[in-house]
C-alpha cells in the first residue's frame, strides 16, 4: 500500500494543488500518489474537486499553484498533448468521443497518434493502386480492413469487450458502450497512467462488473489506474488505495476497509455523525493514519462550485 | 495644426458611428449567443430605406426616422429572433454563422434588386450645415453623430442599470435558465436583444451615410459598420465601453492613416490601403484574443455523418462521371446557351467543383469556416496569368503551390481562435484581398487578364471539349483526393479535431497543425481552381472573385450538403445555372436557402424526410438494436501499435 | 403540514391548500442517453419529501423535469390537479412552483438588490417587500446589498438563492442540492429556514446529498438509484437503507 513518502514506482504525483475559480476555491491543497500495478480510487461528494483535479493532471486546467509529475518528469505546465506522449491518457466524465468516426476509427486516431502523416511511406498508401506495403498490410493502406492498425484496433475493442462492434458510428452507441470505446481509445496509447472519469456512469451491473475485472487485470499488468467514482460498490471492489476529498482537499486516505469506517468520510457523504456512531466506530479500530487535513469540518464560508464535476446528468 | 484637429474630429465621428454599431452587435451576442454578420447590411439597408422615403417620397425627415430607426428597425430584429433564430436551438455552432450570412446575403441581394446600383444616391445631412470652432470647419451632422453615440451610450446605461427590462437583459446574459425560473422568457430577452441590435445598425448606417461623400452604395455601406467588428471583437463581444472606446480609436486610426500616410504613397496604392485598413485592423483584433481554452464539453452528435464511399467505390464512380462527361461533351459539342457555349459552362462548373471540393474538405470534415476561398481562387488566377505569359503547367503549379504557402500563413495565427472568430477572420481576409489587391487596377489590367489555354507539349488542348475535359480530370481527381484524404489518418484525425479538440489533446495530437494543415491543401486546391477557371474564361477580372460571391458559394455548398462529393458537385452546378439564369437572384436563393435548411447539418441530401437520396449515397445503416458487451477476451494495449507497420 | 392563508380581493382570508405533486412514469433523456427510466413518486400536498441517492442516479434529472427546465420523454407530471408537461418554466414560476437550482441559483454579475429585483418579476410582490423579508432572514444581505452577488461566499450566495423561495411564497419548491460546498453551521442555518418554510404551507420536493441532513427536515423520502425509485417511506426507514447505498456496506 502506498506509504506517506515517495516510492520509486510512482507513475503519478501530486502535490499542493490549488485551484480557484473566481472567488471560490476548486482546489486547496490536493496531494495524491499512484503507484504504478494498482488501482487507486478518487471519491468525494459533489463539488469536491474531483474533476478540476483530473483537468490539472491532464492538462486542461493550469493550477494556480503545485506540481504534478509523470514518471518523476514534471508535467505541470506542459500542453497536453505532450503529456499523452509521456505516457499518460485519461477518459471524460461526459463522453469525448469522435462521434463522426466509427468505433474503430476512434481506437485507431490512438493508435495513429504517434505517426507523422506527411512522411511519404504513409501518404503513398493511401492511394488505391498502391497494394503491399512494407509489413503485409493487405489492402487499400493503413484504413483498410486488414491492415495492422485495424487490426489492432478490432482487438482493442475486443479486450473491452466490444469484439465486432468497430464498424459502428460512435454517436450512435448507447452510453455504456461508448465509454468502452473511449476506454480503448486510452489503452491505444500504451499509457503508464489511465486516468479514468467516472467510468461505471451509466452502465448496468453485468457491465460494471466486466469494468472492474478489466480494470484490475490492467493493473496486474503494471498500468497505474486513477479512478474517480461514484459507484461505491465498485470503487470498494477494485482500489487498492483511495483518496477521499472533499472542499478541495484529501481530507481521508487508505485503504478501502479504512475509509469505509472512517467517521469523517461518513460525515463528509452523509452529513454530521451523531456522537453515538463515532463512538462506536472509535471502539471497534484505532483511527486510522491518514494524510489528512485536521478535524475541522466547520471550515467557515468555503463554496468550492465546481465546474464540472456537476451531476447534470443525474 | 488646424489640419490634425480637423482630421481628429473626423475620426471621432466615424468612430462614433462604429461605435453604435458595434455595441448593437454586442448587445446581440450576449443577449442571444450570435454573432450577427448581418450588421452592416442591416445598416446599408437602413440608409436605402431613409433614402427612398425621404428623397423619392418626399417624406419629412423626422418622420422618416422614426420609421425606418424605429418602426423598422425594432420589427425586422424581432422577426429574424422569433422565424430564424429560435429554430436554432441545439443547432452546432457554425449554424448561426451560416443564417446570418445568408440573412446578409438576402440583403444585399434584394437592395441590389431594389435600388439598381447605376443610379447615384446620395443622402442629405439631417442637420446641415457647418460651423467653425478653434479654426476648423465642423458639420452639424457631425455633432450630430458623436451626440447620438454618447446619447446610446448613456441610454443603454440607462435601460441597463435602471429599468425592468434592462435588468432582465443583463440577467439573460448571466443565466437564461434562472431568469425563466424567475417568471421572465428569456426567449423574449433574445428577442429585445435582436431588436436593439438591429435598431443600432440602423441608426449607424442612417447617421453615417450622408458622410459617403460619392453617393451611398450597397458594398460600401455594408462593409462601412464592418469597423465595429474589430471593436466588438477587441470587447470581447462582451464589454461595451471597451467596444465604444476601440470604435473610436479605430475611427481615429483609419482617419490619421488615410490623410498623413497614404499622401505618401502612390495614387493605385492609396485606394488599395483605404480599403484594406478596416480589414486589417479587424485581422489583427482576432489574432491578439487569448487562444480558446481547450474544455471538455461532452457534445456528443447524436448526427448520423454521411457513408464514406470505399477506395474502389470511389474509383468506380469516377469512372463513370468521366465516361458521362466525355459523352456529354461529344453531344453538346456546338451547343450554347444564353450566348456561353455549353462545354464552357461545363467547365465553370467543374472549376466551382474543386473550390466546393475544397470546402468539404476544410468545412466539412474539419470544421473550421472559411469565407475566404474564392480569395484564393483569385490568386490562383492571377499567378497562372502572370508566370509564364499564362496558360502553362508552370503556372499551374505556381499557383497551387502559393495558394498553400498563402494559405499556411494565414491559418497559422488564426487556427487557435474559436469557431466564430476563425470565419471573421477568413471574412477579413478575404475583404482585404479583395478591395486591396484585387480591386487594384494594376492586378488583372483595364481589360482584364489574359490567361491562354494550357499549352502541353505534343498536345492541342485549345479547343473548348479539350479543355472541358481537362478541367473534369482535375474535378475527378480533386474529389477521389478528398475522399482518400477522408479514409486516411489523415482524414480521421480532421473529424477528430472537429468532433471532440478536448479528446483530440488528450490522446497525443496537436490541433494547431492539423488546422493548418488542411487550410493550406483547401487553399491550394482553391488555387489550382483558381487557375483552371482562368484557363476557361480567357480573362479574368475584379469581379470573377468578389468577396460575397465567394460567402454566397459557401451557402450554397452548406445548402446542399457540405460533407459529401455529390453535395459539392449539385452546389457548383446550380451556382453557375442560377448565375447564368438570374444573377442578381442568386444570393436571396443562398440566403433563404440557408434558412430554410435550418438545423440539419447534412444539408439537402442529408434530409431523409425528402426521400431525395442519390443511390450511390446511401443511408446510413439503422442503429444497431441490442449491441451489448461480450465477455471481455483479456486486457492488450496498443503497444504493438504502428511500429510493426513502419 | 399545514395549510397557507391567503387574502383575497375583498379582503377576506381563506385557506389555500398547497397541491400535492405527481409523478408517473416519467422518462427524460440527454440528447440520446436516458437517464429516467420510468419514476413513479407522490407527492403528499404539503409535506416536505427528500430525494435521495448516489450521483449519477437521477435526481437533478427529475426535479429539472418537475420544474419545466427539461421536458419528460413519457409520462406525466400533475401538481394539484393540472398537467404541467409543456409548461415553459416561466409560466411555472408565475403560477408558484419555485425552483432553486444546484449550483448558486443567482446572478452573478448583478448586485444582491439588483437580484432582488428580478425576483420580484414573477409578479404580485413589492421590491419593498422583498428587501424586508430577505434583510430580516439574512442580515447579512442587507450589508452586502450593492455588492455584486458572484463576489459573495458561497452562503452567502445560497442565502440569496433561497430568498427568492422565501419571497415569492410559492405553493410547491424544489431546492437541489442546498448544501453543496457549504460548511455544516450554514447549511443547518439553510434547513432552518426550510423547516419555516414548510410550516407555511408549501409542498416541498428536495435533493440533498447529505442524508441526515435532509431527513430531518422531512416528512417523506425516497432513494433514486440507476434513473428509477428504488424505495419509499419514512425518514427512520430511509437512513438505513440510505447508509448501505452510499457506502456500499
Amino acid at each position: 500500500m502506498p506509504p506517506a513518502e515517495a516510492t520509486a514506482t510512482d507513475v503519478l504525483t501530486v502535490e499542493g494543488v490549488a485551484v480557484r475559480f473566481g472567488g471560490v476555491a476548486a482546489l486547496s491543497d490536493a496531494n495524491l500518489r499512484v503507484r504504478a500495478g494498482s488501482v487507486t480510487g478518487l471519491i468525494g461528494p459533489n463539488g469536491a474537486g474531483k474533476t478540476t483535479l483530473f483537468n490539472v493532471i491532464s492538462g486542461l486546467q493550469a493550477p494556480d499553484r503545485g506540481t504534478v509529475q509523470l514518471n518523476g518528469t514534471e508535467i505541470t505546465h506542459m500542453r497536453p498533448h505532450r503529456r499523452a506522449r509521456l505516457g499518460l491518457a485519461r477518459t471524460f466524465q461526459r463522453l469525448e468521443l469522435f462521434g463522426t468516426l466509427s468505433a474503430g476509427e476512434n481506437v485507431q486516431v490512438g493508435l495513429e497518434s504517434s505517426v507523422k502523416w506527411w512522411q511519404w511511406r504513409h501518404v503513398k498508401r493511401s492511394f488505391p493502386w498502391v497494394k503491399r506495403g512494407a509489413a503485409a498490410t493487405v489492402e487499400d493502406g493503413p484504413s483498410g480492413p486488414g491492415s495492422i492498425a485495424v487490426a489492432t484496433a478490432d482487438r482493442l475493442l475486443e479486450g473491452v469487450g466490444l469484439g465486432g462492434l468497430g464498424a459502428e458510428q460512435a454517436s450512435a452507441m448507447p452510453t455504456g458502450l461508448a465509454r468502452m470505446v473511449e476506454l480503448a481509445r486510452a489503452l491505444a496509447m500504451a499509457p503508464k497512467v489511465l486516468l479514468l472519469d467516472e467510468p461505471g456512469s451509466g452502465l448496468d451491473d453485468a457491465e460494471s462488473q466486466a469494468l472492474g475485472e478489466l480494470l484490475t487485470t490492467l493493473a496486474n499488468g503494471g498500468m497505474g489506474v486513477l479512478l474517480v467514482e461514484h459507484d461505491m460498490e465498485l470503487v470498494m471492489r477494485i482500489c487498492d488505495y483511495i483518496y477521499v476529498l472533499d472542499f478541495g482537499d484529501v481530507i481521508a486516505s487508505g485503504t478501502p476497509e479504512q475509509i469505509r469506517k472512517d467517521p469523517m468520510v461518513q460525515a463528509a457523504y452523509l452529513g454530521t455523525v451523531t456522537d453515538t456512531e463515532a463512538d462506536a466506530v472509535a471502539e471497534q479500530s484505532p483511527p486510522p493514519a491518514r494524510s489528512a487535513t485536521p478535524e475541522d469540518g466547520a471550515g467557515g464560508a468555503r463554496g468550492a462550485d465546481e465546474e464540472d464535476d456537476e451531476v447534470a446528468e443525474a | 495644426m488646424s489640419n490634425f484637429l480637423q482630421f481628429t474630429v473626423f475620426g471621432i465621428m466615424l468612430g462614433a458611428g462604429y461605435a453604435i454599431a458595434a455595441t448593437g452587435l454586442v448587445v446581440t451576442y450576449t443577449t442571444s449567443g450570435v454573432f450577427n454578420f448581418a450588421q452592416g447590411a442591416v445598416g446599408m439597408i437602413a440608409a436605402f430605406g431613409y433614402w427612398e422615403l425621404v428623397s423619392a417620397h418626399h417624406v419629412p425627415v423626422l418622420a422618416a426616422l422614426v420609421i425606418v430607426l424605429i418602426l423598422g428597425a425594432s420589427i425586422a430584429g424581432a422577426f429574424v429572433e422569433r422565424v430564424l433564430m429560435r429554430r436554432l436551438h441545439g443547432a452546432s455552432a457554425e449554424r448561426p454563422v451560416m443564417v446570418t450570412l445568408g440573412l446578409m446575403v438576402i440583403l444585399t441581394g434584394m437592395a441590389t434588386i431594389v435600388w439598381s446600383p447605376t443610379t447615384q444616391r446620395s443622402v442629405e445631412p439631417m442637420i446641415s450645415g457647418q460651423f467653425r470652432l478653434v479654426g476648423i470647419n465642423i458639420q452639424y451632422q457631425y455633432v450630430l453623430i458623436i451626440a447620438v453615440a454618447a446619447a446610446v451610450a448613456f441610454g443603454l446605461r440607462a435601460l441597463f442599470y435602471r429599468t425592468r427590462t434592462g435588468f432582465a437583459l443583463r440577467a439573460v446574459v448571466d443565466d437564461p435558465e434562472l431568469l425563466g425560473m424567475s417568471g421572465v422568457s428569456p426567449n423574449r430577452m433574445s428577442q429585445y436583444g435582436w431588436m436593439l441590435g438591429f435598431m443600432m445598425a440602423a441608426l449607424s448606417g442612417v447617421l453615417l451615410a450622408p458622410t459617403q461623400t460619392t453617393g451611398i452604395s450597397i458594398p460600401a455601406l455594408t462593409l462601412l459598420v464592418v469597423s465595429g467588428y474589430a471593436a466588438a471583437i477587441i470587447g470581447r463581444l462582451k464589454n461595451i465601453p471597451v467596444a465604444f472606446a476601440a470604435a473610436i480609436g479605430i475611427g481615429l486610426a483609419e482617419n490619421y492613416i488615410t490623410n498623413y500616410i497614404e499622401p505618401h504613397l502612390s495614387s493605385a496604392l492609396q485606394t488599395d490601403v483605404q480599403a484594406a485598413v478596416p480589414m486589417i485592423f479587424l485581422f489583427a483584433a482576432l489574432v491578439t484574443l487569448p487562444s480558446v481554452r481547450l474544455r471538455a464539453v461532452g457534445r456528443l452528435t447524436s448526427l448520423r455523418a454521411p457513408r464514406v464511399a470505399g477506395g474502389r467505390e470511389s474509383l468506380v464512380a469516377g469512372g463513370v462521371f468521366l465516361a458521362v462527361a466525355v459523352v456529354a461533351m461529344l453531344v453538346f459539342a456546338n451547343s450554347s446557351w444564353k450566348g456561353i457555349t455549353i462545354l464552357d459552362l461545363g467547365a465553370e462548373v467543374m472549376a466551382f467543383g474543386i473550390i466546393a471540393l475544397s470546402l468539404v474538405l476544410v468545412t466539412g470534415y474539419s470544421g473550421q469556416v472559411s469565407l475566404c476561398q474564392f480569395t484564393f481562387m483569385g490568386i490562383g488566377a492571377f499567378i497562372m496569368g502572370k508566370v509564364a505569359g499564362g496558360g502553362s503547367v508552370l503556372g499551374l503549379l505556381a499557383a497551387t503551390a502559393i495558394c498553400a504557402a498563402v494559405g499556411a500563413l494565414i491559418a497559422w495565427p488564426t487556427v487557435r481562435l474559436s469557431d466564430l472568430y476563425l470565419a471573421l477572420a477568413t471574412f477579413a481576409f478575404a475583404d482585404a484581398v479583395f478591395y486591396g489587391f484585387f480591386s487594384d487596377g494594376r492586378i488583372y489590367g483595364s481589360g482584364g487578364l489574359s490567361i491562354g489555354r494550357i499549352v502541353l507539349p505534343g498536345l492541342s488542348l485549345g479547343s473548348d471539349k479539350a479543355e472541358f475535359l481537362l478541367v473534369t480530370v482535375f474535378f475527378v481527381l480533386s474529389a477521389w483526393l478528398v475522399l482518400a484524404i477522408r479514409r486516411s489518418l489523415f482524414g480521421r484525425r480532421l473529424v477528430a479535431v472537429n468532433d471532440s479538440p478536448a479528446a483530440y489533446a488528450t490522446v497525443g495530437l496537436d490541433i494547431g497543425f492539423t488546422k493548418v494543415a488542411v487550410f493550406a491543401i483547401a487553399a491550394a486546391m482553391a488555387g489550382l481552381a483558381g487557375a483552371l477557371y482562368g484557363t476557361v474564361q480567357g480573362t479574368v477580372g475584379t469581379t470573377d472573385f468578389d468577396l460575397f460571391s465567394g460567402i454566397i458559394f459557401v451557402l450554397f455548398v452548406t445548402i446542399w450538403s457540405i460533407r459529401t462529393v455529390s453535395g459539392a458537385f449539385l452546389a457548383a452546378l446550380t451556382y453557375v445555372a442560377l448565375n447564368q439564369i438570374w444573377p442578381s437572384s442568386i444570393g436571396i436563393f443562398a440566403g433563404l436557402g440557408v434558412i430554410l435548411i435550418g438545423r440539419a447539418a447534412n444539408g439537402i441530401l442529408g434530409i431523409e424526410a425528402l426521400h431525395f437520396r442519390l443511390p450511390w449515397v446511401k443511408a446510413p445503416a439503422a442503429p444497431p438494436e441490442a449491441l451489448a458487451m461480450s465477455t471481455f477476451s483479456g486486457a492488450p494495449t496498443g503497444s504493438e501499435g504502428l511500429s510493426a507497420a513502419g | 403540514m399545514s395549510d397557507r392563508t391567503e387574502p383575497t380581493s375583498d379582503g377576506a382570508t381563506t385557506t389555500v391548500l398547497p397541491p400535492a405533486v405527481s409523478v408517473r412514469g416519467v422518462h427524460a433523456s440527454y440528447g440520446r442517453i436516458e437517464v429516467l427510466h420510468g419514476v413513479d413518486l407522490e407527492v403528499p400536498a404539503g409535506s416536505v419529501f427528500a430525494l435521495l441517492g448516489p450521483n449519477g442516479a437521477g435526481k437533478s434529472t427529475l426535479l429539472k423535469v418537475l420544474s419545466g427546465r427539461m421536458r419528460a420523454t413519457a409520462g406525466e407530471i400533475l401538481v394539484g390537479d393540472v398537467a404541467i408537461g409543456k409548461t415553459p418554466s416561466e409560466k411555472l414560476a408565475r403560477d408558484g412552483i419555485c425552483a432553486v437550482p444546484e449550483g448558486r441559483g443567482i446572478f452573478p454579475n448583478l448586485t444582491v438588490r439588483e437580484n432582488l429585483r428580478i425576483w420580484t418579476y414573477r409578479g404580485g410582490i413589492s421590491m419593498k417587500d422583498v428587501e424586508e423579508q430577505t434583510y430580516d432572514t439574512f442580515p447579512v444581505l442587507k450589508e452586502r446589498r450593492r455588492q455584486m452577488a458572484g463576489t459573495m461566499s458561497g452562503g452567502e450566495q445560497q442565502m440569496l438563492a433561497i430568498s427568492r423561495a422565501l419571497v415569492t411564497r410559492p405553493r410547491v419548491l424544489y431546492l437541489d442540492e442546498l448544501s453543496m460546498g457549504l460548511a455544516p453551521l450554514i447549511v443547518a442555518e439553510l434547513y432552518d429556514l426550510v423547516g419555516r418554510l414548510a410550516r407555511q404551507g408549501m409542498t416541498i420536493v428536495l435533493v440533498e446529498q447529505f442524508v441526515t441532513t435532509a431527513l430531518a427536515v422531512a416528512d417523506h423520502a425516497a432513494i433514486m438509484v440507476h434513473g428509477r425509485i428504488d424505495q419509499q417511506g419514512t425518514p427512520a426507514e430511509m437512513g438505513d437503507a440510505a447508509l448501505s447505498i452510499y457506502l456500499a456496506h
